[in-house]
C-alpha cells in the first residue's frame, strides 16, 4: 500500500468536503441569475444604492413594467421568427441528413465522395463564425430588397442554422439501426416513406434535441438581428436588451427586468426539456460522428 | 416463383490495412420453389452472400440472376432491393418499433398502395396461419421472442414474395422454441412453395428445412448437396464438423492380413477404402456419435470391434452421457462415445464402430470409399 | 439513390452553397479598396491587406482574440475536466443531472443578457467587489484595463459547462469494470481520476478544445455589450473590429478581417470535421 500523499480523511469528512465544494461551486454559478432576478424587483434608487447581491423589500414591479413596454413587441417578433426558424432548420436539416446518410452507405464510390463533400460543407456552415459572413449577406439582402423583411430575415437565419440542423440530425440518424432501413427497402418503401414512417419516428428524441438546441441558440443570437433588422418595430428581443445599457454602462433596475424577459423562454425550455438540450450539445461535439 | 443463379461471385472488403476476401468465386443455382440452405462457421461469408442475393450488398465481381435476368453485376446493383420482391426474416427480426404488429405486417402492402380492405384481409389471413391474430394490436416490444419472430415471418410472407430469405432465424429464440419454429417454417415453405434461402451456422436449421445445402468455409463452397449426403459423406473434416457432431482421432495406415487398416494406439479400424492410400500414411478418421459404441460385451450386432479402451471422464449433456475414453496402451489419445448409462472412471471396455460409416480424411480431405467389400 | 429523393438535400445544398458564396464574396472584396472614401471598388491586390494588417487596432484585436481563445481553451479544459471529475464521483443519477444543469444553464441565457448582469456585478461599488472586500480578497478593476479578463471570466462561467459535458461523456464511455477493479485494488477516487479517467478522455479533450476555441473565437456580443459599443481598445476582438469597420463603411477592410477570421476558423474546423467524418465513415 503506497503512502498517501494527501491528508488522511475519514470517509465522512471526505463526503462533507465534497458537498461543501459542490455547494460553493453551485453558488458561484448561480450568482448571475440570482442577481438578475432580485435586482429586477428593486426600485430604481434601491438598485443603485444597495448591493447587487442583496435583495430589498418591498418588491417593486416598476422595472418590469418599464422593460415590458419596450420589449413585449420584440418578444413577439422573436417568437414569430425563431419558432419557424427552428422547425424549418431541424426538419429540412433532417431531410438532408437522411439523404447524406444514404450517400455514405452507397456502393457507388462517387456518391460516397459526394456525401463527404456535403458533410464538410455542413460542418463549415455550423462552425464558421457567422459574423464573418454578415457583410456580404446584408449587402445581398439589400440588393434583393429583402433587407429587414421577414422573408429576408428568415432566409438569413436559415443560412446559418439549417447546416446546424443537418449536422445534428446526421448524428441522430446515423444511429438508427441500418437493418430497419434495409427491412423497409425490402418491403418496397420509397425514400419518402422510409424517412417519414421509419427514420423520423425512430429518431424522434434526436429531432426534439436538435429543435430545442437550435431554438435556444437562434433565440439568443445577437449579431444577426443587430445587422439585419433595420426597422425598429421588427426588433428582436435578444437585441432589444441593449437599450438598457445606457451607452456608457449606466444601468438601472429595468436592465435586469429586460434580461429576464429576454431569457425566460429559453430558460423555461431548459428547465423542462433540458436533457434534450444537453443531448443536442453532445451531438454537436461529436462533430458528425455517431 | 423464381430461380436464383449466382455466377462467379467474388466479394472483397477493402480496408486501409488489408483486403478481406469474403467470397471467392461462388457458383450456385437455386431452383424455383426449392428450400436451399447455406451453412458454415461465423465469418465464412454466408451473411455476405445472402445480402448480395437480397440486394443489400453488391458483388465485387460476378453476377446474380433471378430467372435468368441479371439483378446485380460487377459492383453495380441493377435491380434495387425494393424491386426484388424478396421477403426477408432478419436475425433480430428488424420489426419497426414505432408500429403495431398489424402495421408491421401491413407495411409492405401499404407500399404497394393496395386498398385498405384488401390489406386488412391479407394481414389477418397470414396472422391466422402463423397463430398471432391475437397480438396484432401490440407493439414489438410488448411481444415475446417467438411472437416477434412470427410477426417478422408474417411480414415477409404477406406480400407473396418470389424469394424468402431467412437469416439465422432461430438463433434469437429459446432452445425450447426452436423445434416448433423450424416445423412452422417448413410447413410454410411447403405450403407457399416459395424459393427459400436459409442461412445458418446451426446444422439443425438446415436439416429441418432445406432440401439442398451449400457449406461455405472461408468464402468458398466446400460442398454442395442434400443435407443427408453432406452428413454421411463430408468432403473434409471441417465440413463434417460443421454439419454435426463427429468423433475424431488420428491414426496411421498399416497392413493387416493384406488389408489396409488404420491403427490408433491399440485400436484397429478397418474402413472401406480405395487403394489410393499408402502404408504408414497419417490420416484422421471420424465417426458420427451414433456410429460409435462402448460396451463390456465382446460382440455387438452391426458393429466391428476396434479394441480395448479405458474410461477417462464421464459427463452428461443433452440427455446422454458423453464418455471420454483412451486406448488402453495410449492414454494420451482421447476419443469419446455416447452412452445411455454413466461409466466409472478407470473401467476397461470395448470400443465398437460401424465399419461402413467410418470416414477417413487424408490431409483434411475425404477419402472416397468403394463399394463394400465382403 | 439519385432519384426523386434528391429533393431531400436541396435545402441543405442551397444554404451551404449560399454560405460558400458569401465566403468567396468576402475574399473577392478583400482585394479591392471599397470603402466610404472609394464608393466604387477597384482591384488593388494585397494593398488593403497591408493597410488593415498593419493598423494597430487590427493587431490589438488579433492579439485579443487569440489571447481569449488560448486562455479559454486552456482554462476551460481544466475547469471542465475538474467539474467532470467532481460530477462523475456523484453516485446518484438525479443529483448528478441536477448539478450538471446548473453548470450548463448559462448557455441558455443570451450573451447580451449575461453582459448586462455582469456589467452590474462588476461595478466596483455595489457589485461582487463588495463581497470580495468582506472576505479580504483582492478587488480587481473589472471594467477598466482588466476588461478583457473580465470578459474571459464571464466566458469561462458560461462555457466551462460545455467542456464538462464532453469530459463527462468520455468518462461514461470508459468500461466500468476497469474502474471497479481499481476500487477493489484499493485506489481512491483521486487516483482513479488521474490514472484512469484522464488518460482515457482523449476524445473529450479533442471535442472540448475544438468547441471551446470555436465558441470563444466568435465571441462578439459580450465585448460589445460590456464595452457599451463597437469600439473599445481594451476589449477589441477580431469580430468586433470587423463589425466596426463594416459599420463605418470600410467594406474592403472589413472583408480582409472577415477572410482572416474564416481562414483561422477553417484551420480548426476542417481537420476536426475530417476527423469526425473518418470515424463516421469507417465506423468505430
Amino acid at each position: 500500500m503506497e503512502s498517501n500523499k494527501y491528508i488522511r480523511l475519514g470517509p465522512i469528512a471526505k463526503a462533507v468536503l465534497k458537498e461543501i465544494v459542490i455547494i460553493i461551486l453551485i453558488i458561484i454559478w448561480l450568482v448571475p441569475i440570482y442577481a438578475m432576478i432580485i435586482n429586477g424587483f428593486k426600485s430604481n434608487t434601491a438598485v443603485v444604492t444597495s448591493k447587487a447581491l442583496i435583495p430589498t423589500l418591498p418588491l417593486t414591479f416598476s422595472a418590469y413594467q418599464e422593460a415590458w413596454t419596450v420589449l413585449n413587441g420584440p418578444l413577439l417578433n422573436s417568437l414569430s421568427l425563431i419558432v419557424p426558424v427552428s422547425i424549418l432548420s431541424t426538419f429540412l436539416g433532417a431531410l438532408g441528413a437522411y439523404y447524406l446518410n444514404g450517400l455514405t452507405r452507397s456502393f457507388n464510390s462517387r456518391y460516397r465522395v459526394l456525401g463527404n463533400i456535403i458533410f464538410v460543407l455542413v460542418a463549415l456552415g455550423t462552425f464558421i463564425p457567422y459574423q464573418a459572413t454578415l457583410m456580404p449577406l446584408a449587402i445581398l439582402m439589400a440588393s434583393l430588397n429583402l433587407l429587414g423583411s421577414y422573408g429576408g430575415l428568415l432566409l438569413s437565419y436559415l443560412t446559418f442554422y439549417l447546416p446546424t440542423g443537418a449536422l445534428l440530425m446526421s448524428v441522430f440518424i446515423a444511429v438508427v439501426p441500418s437493418y430497419l432501413i434495409e427491412a423497409a427497402k425490402l418491403d418496397g418503401a420509397s425514400d419518402f416513406s422510409i424517412f417519414f414512417k421509419v427514420v423520423l419516428p425512430v429518431s424522434l428524441p434526436g429531432f426534439i434535441s436538435t429543435l430545442i438546441f437550435i431554438f435556444i441558440e437562434s433565440w439568443n443570437n445577437f449579431f444577426l438581428p443587430l445587422v439585419l433588422v433595420t426597422n425598429p418595430s421588427s426588433e428582436l428581443v435578444s437585441v432589444g436588451v441593449r437599450y438598457f445599457t445606457g451607452g456608457f454602462g449606466t444601468l438601472y433596475n429595468a436592465s435586469f427586468a429586460a434580461a429576464v424577459i429576454a431569457s425566460f423562454i429559453p430558460l423555461i425550455i431548459f428547465i423542462f426539456l433540458g436533457r434534450y438540450f444537453i443531448r443536442g450539445i453532445l451531438a454537436l461535439g461529436s462533430g458528425g460522428k455517431a | 416463383m423464381v430461380n436464383i443463379s449466382v455466377k462467379n461471385v467474388t466479394k472483397i472488403f477493402k480496408s486501409k490495412n488489408n483486403n478481406v476476401i469474403a467470397l471467392d468465386n461462388i457458383n450456385l443455382k437455386i431452383e424455383s420453389g426449392e428450400a436451399f440452405g447455406i451453412v458454415g462457421p461465423s465469418g465464412a461469408g454466408k451473411t455476405t452472400l445472402m445480402r448480395i442475393i437480397a440486394g443489400l450488398d453488391v458483388p465485387t465481381s460476378g453476377e446474380v440472376l433471378f430467372d435468368e435476368k441479371v439483378v446485380s453485376k460487377d459492383g453495380k446493383i441493377l435491380v434495387p432491393p425494393e424491386k426484388r420482391n424478396i421477403g426477408m426474416v432478419f436475425q433480430n427480426w428488424a420489426l419497426y418499433p414505432n408500429l403495431t404488429a398489424f402495421e408491421n405486417i401491413a407495411f409492405p402492402l401499404r407500399n404497394q398502395k393496395l386498398p385498405e380492405d384488401e390489406i386488412r384481409r391479407k394481414v389477418q389471413e397470414i396472422a391466422e396461419i402463423l397463430g398471432i391474430s391475437h397480438v396484432l394490436s401490440h407493439y414489438p416490444r410488448e411481444l415475446s421472442g417467438g411472437q416477434q419472430q412470427r410477426v417478422a415471418i408474417a411480414r415477409a410472407l404477406v406480400k407473396s414474395p418470389s424469394i424468402l430469405v431467412l437469416d439465422e432465424p432461430f438463433s434469437n429464440l429459446d432452445t425450447a422454441l426452436r423445434d416448433s419454429a423450424r416445423a412452422l417454417v417448413k410447413k410454410l415453405q411447403e405450403k407457399f412453395k416459395v424459393t427459400t434461402l436459409i442461412v445458418s451456422h446451426d446444422p439443425a436449421d438446415i436439416f429441418s428445412i432445406a432440401s439442398r445445402a451449400a457449406v461455405l468455409v472461408n468464402g468458398k463452397i466446400e460442398q454442395l448437396g442434400s443435407p443427408i449426403e453432406i452428413y454421411n459423406n463430408p468432403v473434409s473434416l471441417q465440413v463434417a464438423k460443421l454439419v454435426g457432431e463427429i468423433v475424431t482421432g488420428k491414426g496411421v495406415v498399416t497392413s493387416v492380413d493384406g488389408k489396409k487398416v488404420i491403427k490408433c494406439g491399440n485400436l484397429i479400424f478397418q474402413p472401406v477404402l480405395e487403394n489410393s492410400i499408402n502404408e504408414s500414411e497419417e490420416v484422421e478418421f471420424g465417426l458420427r456419435p451414433e456410429d460409435v459404441k462402448i460396451a463390456k460385451d465382446s460382440k455387438l450386432e452391426g458393429f466391428e470391434l476396434a479394441g480395448k479402451v479405458v474410461v477417462k471422464v464421464s459427463s452428461y449433456s443433452g440427455g446422454v452421457f458423453k464418455i471420454v475414453v483412451s486406448p488402453l496402451e495410449n492414454e494420451e489419445i482421447e476419443l469419446y462415445a455416447l452412452s445411455d448409462m454413466p461409466m466409472k472412471e478407470g473401467e476397461v471396455v470395448n470400443l465398437f464402430y460401424r465399419k461402413e460409416k467410418i470416414k477417413v480424411f487424408l490431409k483434411n480431405y475425404y477419402l472416397k470409399k468403394t463399394e463394400l467389400q465382403s | 439513390m439519385a432519384n426523386k429523393s434528391v429533393l431531400f438535400v436541396i435545402p441543405v445544398l442551397f444554404f451551404s452553397g449560399l454560405l460558400i458564396y458569401l465566403i468567396l464574396w468576402n475574399l473577392y472584396y478583400s482585394f479591392t479598396d471599397w470603402s466610404v472614401i472609394n464608393p466604387v471598388p477597384k482591384f488593388v491586390g494585397f494593398e488593403t491587406y497591408l493597410t488593415t494588417i498593419t493598423s494597430s487596432t487590427f493587431i490589438d484585436s488579433l492579439l485579443h482574440s487569440l489571447e481569449i481563445s488560448v486562455i479559454m481553451v486552456i482554462a476551460g479544459n481544466i475547469i471542465g475536466l475538474l467539474l467532470a471529475g467532481l460530477l462523475f464521483s456523484i453516485k446518484s443519477n438525479s443529483y448528478r443531472i441536477a448539478i450538471m444543469s446548473i453548470f450548463v444553464y448559462p448557455l441558455t441565457i443570451s450573451m447580451a443578457a449575461n453582459g448586462l448582469i455582469f456589467l452590474w456585478l462588476f461595478n466596483p461599488i455595489i457589485g461582487i467587489n463588495w463581497i470580495l472586500g468582506l472576505l479580504h480578497l483582492p478587488q480587481p478593476a473589472w471594467l477598466a484595463q482588466d476588461t478583457i479578463y473580465s470578459i474571459i471570466l464571464i466566458m469561462l462561467w458560461a462555457y466551462s459547462g460545455l467542456s464538462m459535458l464532453f469530459y463527462l461523456a468520455s468518462f461514461m464511455n470508459i468500461d466500468k469494470s476497469i474502474i471497479e477493479a481499481a476500487y477493489i485494488d484499493g485506489a481512491n477516487y483521486f487516483r482513479i481520476f488521474r490514472k484512469i479517467l484522464i488518460p482515457n478522455s482523449m476524445n473529450g479533450f479533442i471535442i472540448s478544445t475544438a468547441l471551446l476555441f470555436l465558441f470563444s473565437f466568435r465571441v462578439f456580443t459580450l465585448p460589445y455589450i460590456i464595452t457599451g459599443g463597437p469600439i473599445n481598445y481594451y476589449a477589441e476582438t477580431l469580430l468586433t473590429y470587423q463589425y466596426y469597420l463594416f459599420d463605418s463603411s470600410y467594406f474592403a477592410q472589413s472583408s480582409v478581417v472577415d477572410t482572416i477570421v474564416v481562414a483561422i476558423a477553417l484551420a480548426v474546423v476542417v481537420p476536426y470535421a475530417l476527423l469526425g467524418m473518418k470515424r463516421w465513415v469507417y465506423g468505430e
